[in-house]
């Protein structure tokens, strides 16, 4: 039994009344378009702080690490926190894809796909960092365990370094062919309406010849059941194992067991607030506000709180055993170069608080989570306090350690390290802009397959089905005394 | 068209199973109690201990039912409506279990049972700075009031939550009342998650449970603590699920529902590993003595064997035998599986306390389950006592009829 039903004291996930049809026509047109102004200027300047990210990079392989103010003791600065910030953003596309499927969250339909693009860019950013931090980039390929003809060298297999360079390339890879598998019915779609040949031809390429038959779907289900199962594990990995980095060390603010699932919880965090920063200016400026509803920006305003309020129970917790474990390197770290506001650093363990734990609760209140602008403020807040976060974690730790002879001065970034972090920023938004320019932003096959049960218009039909008792609802067989059967599933 | 059956009737059969349980338990108690309870102070530890184990087990196992409907009220999930009144009904052992734990934590540091709880020499902290350290949260003041209110609220806000619940059995809601009842209660499940956050996400695990090993600390602890109740919590929800389905009960309720259920208790244990072995690891990586004390007589000593049985019962065999869609909708092997998986949490329980009660030996023996036969019976006998003074359907719950077509 296959019935079409859902409460209706539940939004719909698509407004008006719309057929497949209108479905495709929505969600294409700004690719068949010719790209806006505001798309031109927007373009121009991520591609702008590209290029000066670029002669960032330049500077520091040219002239070496030196061009950043790294210092003793503080040997990961900017530069690591930037890798750590941009790898959690990267969590949010696959976690969407994946366990809000296991889940069955059926709004993740409308900003899967832009979540797992965001994802892809995210980890592209990302990876900048570790590999020009090497300074000597051109051996970047050492980090790789390959048989090799220099004798008994080999990667360490017992540094965590290695396991991210794993564990990062096993996550780009799987979201890179979740995020494709998922656009070929959608690239075929865009295909058949080409008006031109060249169009045609490449869409044609980059579609692999879909056609649509039901043998094409059954593989595509299957591949994507596939592909969710092994995201899962590998959302929870990737930043597990970044959390090892520190971790796994005996450096006092860094060797906490509760670190692996905080860092997961605080990726998530990160992640839904760059979709929610996206998916707000998408929906406006692309005229998408029947796709990426009030309901879906509520949806993500609530993983919001939820995964913020789990950081700061992590961040209280480490807080309190800084304390409770009567360590005084511990307690030192905690309680004076991080909680102390009137500490060197002690400015951005309060920035951190304020915006990832105190600044998100006000979406316990509904008005707060459905109104844009407080959703788009908060979006941008939250990033910043992720970025504090690794910012508190790595400086705080590294610049007064053991040995107080070592305490190391001040340190804040050079033009070239910031310069760089911009450079991502230009990566992360010249690969997005263009992505929205020659991809569907939302998943059309999926929205279609939601859209008989929680379109509003088809919602209206089943309104009758509210007052039904739920034994004759139950005993109603295959829906036909009952239920309008379409029969499009 | 049959009329289903909504209304549990408590077969003699299960009250005398209940009974026979309790019999034997209470049977255990007493031996214990003249055996054990009596002796030197380390035999008065380990029977106290004992007991202490598994009332605390059994408390947060039935407070992950309410956790369970409240985080599926919140995420305004349809799916378990259909079977929510079993959770609910579980839900109800919280103020009974917890009574008991009360009562025992409450003796224990009253009768200032220092081989339990380290910190409660007066003499041992007065001359260990460590200890004098952390009496400002290890003392028997404050373990009293927060333990007090754990409860008590866990109780008070469960039972609000359920009282709610009723609204759905006496007449339908329309388009008013319908969103002001969803309203309410994700109200009402916001309030107990925060407080269940607040006591089980993170103080109550270290005053109960981590402060058993006086000096050592590990921020993990409890949400390990938390994994570990709450995979056991879905476990048992899946097996009262299964007995009523056997009874003829929850006709609404099905392979889809259980299918669901299912991929909980293999998440979840997937999970609790996932903690486990990242406190481990990251324990075992740095080698740092005052943290690897806790480990050191679990992996090296007479805790070998328990150590290694945790992980085979609570990881492996979740993860084989759980992975396939066709065990997750066999009513027989997931029974199989809830069983497993909540006695192998028992065992985790079991080592947890025990592990730092008694180091030099493993005491695991007739009194442990004896004990658990015990709380095995109470649950059953009182669950059951719960399950029939409702009707068994939310009959008018605005998401039942999701429920009723669900399928995975």
């Amino acid at each position: 039994m296959h019935l079409k039903y859902e409460s209706q004291l539940r939004e719909p996930l698509v407004y008006g009344t719309k057929t497949y049809h209108d479905v495709t026509e929505d969600i294409v047109r700004p690719i068949e378009a010719k790209p806006s102004k505001l798309w031109y200027i927007g373009f121009y300047i991520a591609v702008a702080l590209l290029l000066f990210g670029i002669y960032s990079i330049y500077r520091d392989v040219t002239y070496g690490i030196g061009q950043w103010n790294l210092n003793k003791t503080i040997g990961w600065g900017w530069d690591i926190t930037n890798f750590v910030w941009w790898v959690g953003i990267g969590h949010a596309g696959t976690l969407i894809s994946a366990i809000l499927l296991l889940f069955r969250q059926g709004w993740r339909t409308g900003v899967n796909r832009a979540a797992e693009a965001m994802t892809i860019f995210a980890v592209m950013c990302a990876g900048q960092f570790p590999i020009w931090h090497m300074g000597r980039v051109w051996m970047a390929f050492f980090v790789l365990p390959y048989a090799n003809t220099r004798g008994p060298l080999w990667v360490n297999f017992n540094s965590p370094l290695l396991w991210d360079v794993f564990a990062i390339s096993t996550y780009f890879t799987v979201s890179l062919l979740f995020w494709y598998s998922g656009l070929l019915p959608d690239l075929a779609t865009v295909r058949d309406r080409a008006k031109t040949k060249l169009r045609k031809h490449l869409y044609g390429v980059a579609s692999f010849g879909w056609t649509g038959s039901t043998k094409h779907w059954q593989r595509h289900e299957s591949l994507s059941l596939v592909l969710a199962g092994l995201s899962t594990p590998l959302v929870l990995s990737v930043h597990t194992i970044v959390s090892f980095d520190f971790a796994t060390s005996v450096v006092p603010g860094w060797h906490t067991t509760i670190f692996p699932p905080y860092f997961v919880a605080g990726a998530i965090f990160s992640g839904f607030a760059m979709v929610q920063s996206l998916m707000v200016i998408i929906r406006k400026v692309f005229g998408m506000e029947d796709y990426i509803t009030m309901g879906h920006i509520e949806a993500m305003n609530k993983v919001i709180v939820l995964t913020g309020s789990i950081v700061g129970v992590a961040y209280l917790t480490e807080l309190f055993m800084g304390w409770y474990s009567q360590n005084k390197y511990e307690g030192y770290t905690f309680w004076y170069s991080r909680a102390n506001l009137f500490s060197p650093y002690g400015w951005s363990y309060w920035g951190m608080m304020a915006c990832n734990v105190l600044s998100p609760q006000i979406f316990w209140f509904r008005k707060m989570r459905r109104n844009l602008f407080v959703t788009f403020f908060m979006s941008v807040i939250v990033n910043i306090g992720m970025w504090f976060e690794r910012f508190v974690i790595i400086v705080t730790s590294l610049y007064r350690d053991y040995l107080p002879s070592a305490w190391s001065v001040y340190y804040s970034p050079s033009i070239w390290e910031i310069g760089f972090y911009l450079g991502t920023f230009g990566l992360f938004f010249t690969c997005f802009f263009l992505f929205a320019k020659y991809f569907p932003v939302i998943a059309i096959a999926e929205i279609k397959y939601v859209l008989k049960t929680t379109g509003e218009s088809y919602k209206g039909k089943m309104g009758h089905l509210e007052h039904v008792p739920a034994e004759v609802f139950a005993h109603s067989g295959h829906g036909h005394t009952i239920v309008e059967n379409d029969g499009a599933n | 068209m049959s009329s289903i059956k909504e209304q549990f009737e408590i077969p003699a059969k299960l009250k005398t199973w209940s009974y026979a349980l309790i019999g034997v338990g209470l049977l255990a108690l007493i031996v214990g109690f003249i055996t054990k309870g009596r002796g030197t102070e380390e035999e008065q530890a380990v029977f106290i201990g004992t007991i202490m184990y598994n009332t605390i087990f059994w408390t947060l196992v039935t407070n992950a039912s309410m956790f369970f409907i409240c985080i599926t009220t919140l995420a305004m999930g349809g799916w378990q409506q259909s079977f929510r009144r079993i959770p609910e009904a579980i839900s109800t052992m919280v103020p009974i279990f917890g009574s008991i734990t009360v009562v025992v934590l409450l003796y224990v540091v009253f009768s200032g049972n220092h081989h339990i709880y380290h910190w409660l020499d007066t003499n041992a902290v007065a001359s260990d700075e460590i200890l004098k350290g952390k009496s400002g949260f290890l003392n028997v003041k404050f373990f009293t009031i927060w333990t007090l209110l754990a409860v008590g609220l866990w109780s008070l806000l469960g039972w609000r939550m359920r009282q709610l619940s009723n609204e759905a059995d006496v007449a339908a809601f329309n388009g008013e009342t319908g969103p002001s009842f969803i309203w309410r209660n994700t109200v009402r499940a916001a309030m107990f998650t925060v407080w269940f956050a607040l006591t089980v996400g993170s103080t109550v695990p270290w005053l109960w449970l981590m402060s058993l090993d006086a000096h050592w600390y590990s921020t993990m602890y409890s949400w390990y603590t938390f994994a570990s109740s709450f995979v056991s919590g879905m476990s048992l929800i899946a097996l009262w699920v299964i007995y009523m389905k056997n009874k003829g009960y929850l006709e609404y309720t099905n392979e889809e529902h259980l299918h669901d259920l299912g991929k909980f208790m293999f998440a979840f244990s997937i999970f609790w590993t996932y903690l486990w072995f990242s406190q481990y690891m990251l324990i075992w990586y740095s080698n740092q003595p005052e943290e690897t004390l806790y480990f050191k007589h679990r992996v090296q000593g007479v805790y070998k064997g328990i150590f290694f049985l945790n992980l085979i019962i609570n990881f492996i065999c979740p993860l084989l035998i759980l992975m396939k869609r066709s065990t997750k909708r066999n009513y027989t092997l997931v029974t199989f599986m809830a069983v497993l998986i909540i006695f192998g949490h028992w065992i985790d329980f079991y080592q947890m306390v025990m592990g730092s009660i008694s180091k030099e030996h493993v005491t695991l023996g007739w009194l442990d389950f004896g004990i658990l036969s015990l709380f095995v019976g109470l649950m059953i006998l009182f669950v059951a006592k719960a399950l029939a003074k409702k009707p068994l359907i939310v009959k008018y719950h605005p998401f039942l009829k999701e429920s009723i077509i669900h399928h995975t």
